[in-house]
C-alpha cells in the first residue's frame, strides 16, 4: 500500500495513457482516470477524502473564465465563414489572380491557407476545403500530384500559428500569459512560415517548371469584353490602397495628438491602422464603382476587392480591436462573429437556416472542448493531490542541460504526442504541467507558447501520423478518373505521394523552429506604448505606496490542498 | 427491457430538446459580449451585470449541452489504436467506462454542486463585483449539466447493451438518424 501511495503520480500517468487509447471519449477517459485514482488514493490513505470536495469549485473556475468564452465566439465566426462559402470564393479568386504565373495555384493555396487558418482556426476544415476545391484544379492543369498535395497538407496547418487564431488564445490561457502578447509574439514566426512556404513554392517553380505549370489563358474565367485580362486595373486599385494606407500611417500619430492622447502610438498599432485603412479604402473604391455602375474596374479587380477584402477586414477587426485595447480578446471574437454574419448576409450567402446550423455546430464543438477541459481538471486535481507536479518537476530536474535539455525533451514530447492527440488535449493536459517548470527555468512563456504552436504544426503534417495528411487522404482522389471538364484521365493520388510531397514543408518547419530557438527576438514582445525609465518609476511608486509586505502570491488551490493535507497526516 | 428501452428514448428526446435550447444561449452570449464592447467604446457604459451575464450564458449552454453531445456521439475520441478494435469491444469499453466511472462522477457532481447551489440560493449570493448578477442560476447549471450528462450515459449504456445483445444494428445514434433540428425540410446532414 505504501508503494502505491509513493508512486501514485507515475501510475496515474500510465493509467491515463491506457484510458485514452481505449478510444472512449477523451473527457470520459480523463474523468475515469481521475476518479479511479482518487478512490485508490483515498483508500490507501495517500489522498485526503476532502480533496473531492474541491471539484465543484474547480468546475466553477472553468465556467467563470472569461478567456475561454472566446472558444464559442471564434468557432462561430469560422463556422459562418465556412458555410457562407468563403473558402471556395477565396481559392477561386486568388487562383485566378496568381494562376497565370508558374506555381501560382500553389501560391494561392499558401495564402488562402493562412487566411482560413487565421479566421476559422480549424486544421481539418482548411485541409478539407482546399483538398476538395484546389486539388482537382491543380491536377487538371498538370501539377505534380506530390507538390499539389504537399502544399495543401502543409498550408492547412497554418491555423495553429497565424493570429488571431483561437489556438493562440487557448495556449495563452493555459500558460497564463496575455493573449495580446501571444498574438504579437506569433506575428513574426507566422509571417516567416508563410513567407518560407511561398519561397519554397517559388523555388520549385523556378527549378522544376514542369511540376507546376501556369494556367493557360483559356482557363481564365474573369476577362474583359475587349479581351484584356484586367490586371492593370487590379494593379491601380492596389496602388491606390497602398498609397492611402501609407498616408494614414503618416498622419495617424498627429491625429492622435490632436485627439489629446499624450503618448506616441506604438509601432505595431500604427502599422495595423495603416494596413486596415489601405485595405478599407480599396474596398470602398470598389464599392463606389459597383454602386454607381462606373465600370472603371475590371472584372478581376472587382472580384478580388469583394472576395479577398472582407475576410481581411474581419481579421483586422478582431486583431485591431484587441491590439488597440478597444476590446478584450473575447469581445474581439464576439465582434468578429457579428462581422462574419453581416458580411455573409450582405453577400446573400447565409440563410437563417444555415446560421442556425452554424450555431448548432458551435455549441457542439465548444461543449466537447469544455468537457475535455473539465475532464482534465478532474484528472489534475487528483494528480496534484498526489504531488504529481513535484514528480514531473523531478523528472525534468534530472535532465542534463537545464533549460536547453528541458526544451529538447519538451519539443520531442509535443511532436510525438501531436501524432495521437489533437491540439486541445495537448493544451489542456500537457501545458499546465510544463508551464511552472518553464517559468522556473526562466523561459519566456510567450516564446514557449509560440514554439509549441509551430512544433504542433510540424507534428500535424509529418508522415505517417500527421492529422493533416489523414484529412487530405480522405478527400484526395483514390482512383484514376476522367476529369469531368477536359475528359483526360487524372491519376489517383497515392498515400506515398502525399507523404513525399509534404516533406519539403516539414523541412521548412524544422528550419523555422531552429530559427525561433536560435533567435528568440523573432518572437516579439508587444511594446506597451509607454516607455519609461524603470528606476524612476520604481522610485515614484515607492514614494506613493506603503512598503510591500513580503507575502508570496496566493494560490488558492495550493492553500486548499495544504489545509486538507495537514489533518490527514 | 421494454422499460429500459422507453426510458432511453425518453432521455434522448429530453436531452435533444435541451440541446436545441442551448443553441440560443450561445447566440445570446455572442450578442451580449459584442454589445459590451460596443457600448463601452461608444457610450462609455460598462456594467458588471452584463460583463458577467456573458459567461453565465455560455456556462449554462455548454454544461447543459454535454448530454446532447454525447447523444449524437460527438465527444472527441482518440482513435489511433481503438480503430482496430471490433465494434463489440468498443461498445464494451464505452459501457464499462460510462457505468463504472462517469455515472458515479456525475452523481457526485450533482450532490456536491447541489450543496453549493443550495447555499447560494438560500443566501441570495451575488457576485462580489458591484452590480453583478445573482449567482445561483449559474451554480444550478453545474448539478443540472452533470445530471443531464449522467442520464445520457445511462441511455447510451442501454443502447450499448442492446447492441451487445444483438438487438440493435448500431451502438449509438448520430445527428443524421434524428429528425431535423431546425425547420422541417429534409435534412442536409448536420454537424460536420
Amino acid at each position: 500500500m505504501s508503494w502505491l501511495a509513493a508512486n501514485l503520480a507515475p501510475l496515474m500517468f500510465g493509467g491515463l495513457a491506457l484510458f485514452l487509447f481505449t478510444g472512449v471519449p477523451v473527457a470520459f477517459a480523463l474523468m475515469a482516470c481521475g476518479m479511479s485514482f482518487a478512490v485508490l488514493g483515498i483508500a490507501s490513505g495517500a489522498l485526503p477524502p476532502q480533496l473531492i470536495g474541491a471539484l465543484p469549485l474547480r468546475v466553477f473556475g472553468i465556467v467563470s473564465s472569461e478567456l475561454l468564452l472566446a472558444i464559442p465566439f471564434f468557432t462561430f465566426m469560422g463556422m459562418v465563414l465556412q458555410r457562407s462559402g468563403m473558402a471556395e470564393d477565396l481559392l477561386e479568386t486568388i487562383g485566378q489572380v496568381f494562376g497565370p504565373v508558374r506555381g501560382g495555384l500553389a501560391l494561392a493555396v499558401v495564402f488562402v491557407g493562412a487566411l482560413l487558418g487565421a479566421t476559422t482556426g480549424v486544421v481539418a476544415a482548411s485541409v478539407i476545403s482546399m483538398g476538395l476545391i484546389s486539388l482537382p484544379v491543380m491536377l487538371r492543369h498538370g501539377y505534380n500530384p506530390r507538390i499539389a498535395s504537399g502544399v495543401i497538407a502543409a498550408s492547412g496547418t497554418l491555423a495553429l500559428v497565424v493570429p488571431p487564431s483561437l489556438v493562440l488564445i487557448v495556449v495563452a490561457d493555459q500558460l497564463g500569459t496575455s493573449v495580446g502578447d501571444m498574438y504579437a509574439g506569433a506575428l513574426m514566426p507566422a509571417a516567416l512560415v508563410v513567407g518560407l512556404y511561398a519561397a519554397l513554392v517559388g523555388l520549385l517553380a523556378l527549378c522544376k517548371p514542369q511540376w507546376m505549370p501556369a494556367l493557360p489563358p483559356s482557363s481564365r474565367t474573369f476577362r474583359e469584353a475587349n479581351g484584356h485580362s484586367g490586371y492593370r486595373s487590379l494593379l491601380v486599385l492596389s496602388m491606390i490602397g497602398t498609397a492611402a494606407g501609407w498616408a494614414l500611417l503618416r498622419v495617424y500619430p498627429q491625429f492622435l495628438r490632436w485627439l489629446g492622447r499624450e503618448f506616441a502610438p506604438p509601432a505595431d498599432e500604427v502599422l495595423m491602422v495603416g494596413l486596415a485603412g489601405g485595405i478599407l479604402s480599396a474596398f470602398l473604391l470598389a464599392l463606389l464603382d459597383a454602386a454607381l455602375r462606373l465600370h472603371c474596374l475590371s472584372a478581376l479587380a472587382r472580384k478580388v476587392a469583394f472576395v479577398l477584402i472582407p475576410p481581411l477586414i474581419l481579421i483586422f477587426l478582431v486583431l485591431g480591436t484587441i491590439f488597440l485595447g478597444v476590446a478584450t480578446p473575447t469581445e474581439g471574437g464576439a465582434l468578429g462573429s457579428l462581422g462574419a454574419v453581416v458580411l455573409a448576409a450582405g453577400r446573400r450567402r447565409l440563410t437563417p437556416r444555415q446560421a442556425a446550423q452554424a450555431l448548432l455546430d458551435t455549441t457542439k464543438l465548444s461543449t466537447l472542448v469544455m468537457f475535455v477541459l473539465i475532464g482534465s481538471t478532474v484528472f489534475s486535481l487528483v494528480f496534484q493531490g498526489a504531488d504529481g507536479s513535484v514528480w514531473v518537476e523531478r523528472l525534468f530536474a534530472d535532465l542534463p542541460g537545464g533549460a536547453t535539455g528541458f526544451l529538447v525533451v519538451v519539443t520531442l514530447l509535443v511532436f510525438v504526442l501531436g501524432f495521437f492527440l489533437d491540439f486541445f488535449e495537448i493544451a489542456f493536459i500537457l501545458l499546465p504541467l510544463l508551464a511552472p517548470i518553464a517559468r522556473k527555468l526562466g523561459i519566456d512563456l510567450v516564446w514557449f507558447g509560440v514554439l509549441v504552436g509551430v512544433n504542433l504544426q510540424t507534428s500535424f503534417m509529418t508522415p505517417p501520423f500527421g492529422f493533416s495528411l489523414f484529412f487530405l487522404r480522405g478527400v484526395a482522389p483514390q482512383q484514376d478518373h476522367a476529369d469531368p471538364r477536359t475528359g483526360r484521365t487524372i491519376r489517383r493520388i497515392a498515400t506515398s505521394d502525399i507523404y513525399i510531397g509534404v516533406l519539403p514543408f516539414v523541412a521548412v518547419q524544422v528550419l523555422v523552429m531552429a530559427l525561433i530557438i536560435a533567435f528568440p527576438p523573432l518572437v516579439q514582445r508587444a511594446d506597451v506604448g509607454l516607455t519609461m525609465d524603470a528606476p524612476a518609476v520604481e522610485r515614484a511608486l515607492r514614494g506613493m505606496a506603503p512598503p510591500a509586505p513580503a507575502i508570496p502570491p496566493i494560490d488558492p488551490i495550493q492553500m486548499l490542498l495544504d489545509s486538507l493535507r495537514k489533518p490527514a497526516r | 427491457m421494454q422499460f429500459l428501452n422507453s426510458m432511453s428514448r425518453a432521455i434522448d428526446t429530453f436531452n435533444r430538446w435541451i440541446g436545441r435550447a442551448t443553441v440560443w444561449l450561445i447566440l445570446a452570449s455572442i450578442l451580449v459580449s459584442a454589445g459590451n464592447a460596443l457600448t463601452r467604446k461608444a457610450f462609455r457604459l460598462s456594467s458588471n451585470f452584463w460583463l458577467e451575464a456573458q459567461w453565465h450564458l455560455y456556462g449554462a449552454a455548454f454544461l447543459c449541452a454535454a448530454g446532447y453531445v454525447l447523444l449524437v456521439d460527438e465527444h472527441v475520441r482518440i482513435d489511433a489504436i481503438a480503430h482496430r478494435f471490433s465494434p463489440r469491444l468498443r461498445a464494451w469499453l464505452d459501457l464499462a467506462v460510462m457505468l463504472l466511472f462517469v455515472v458515479p462522477l456525475c452523481a457526485l457532481m450533482v450532490w456536491l454542486g447541489g450543496i453549493y447551489f443550495w447555499h447560494a440560493f438560500q443566501t441570495g449570493e451575488t457576485s462580489f463585483h458591484a452590480g453583478g448578477p445573482i449567482r445561483w442560476p449559474v451554480d444550478f447549471c453545474i448539478p443540472l449539466g452533470f445530471g443531464l450528462l449522467g442520464l445520457q450515459c445511462i441511455s447510451e449504456s442501454v443502447k450499448r447493451a442492446q447492441f451487445l445483445l444483438g438487438r440493435r444494428d448500431r451502438p449509438s445514434l448520430a445527428e443524421a438518424d434524428l429528425p431535423e433540428f431546425f425547420g422541417d425540410a429534409p435534412a442536409a446532414k448536420g454537424g460536420s
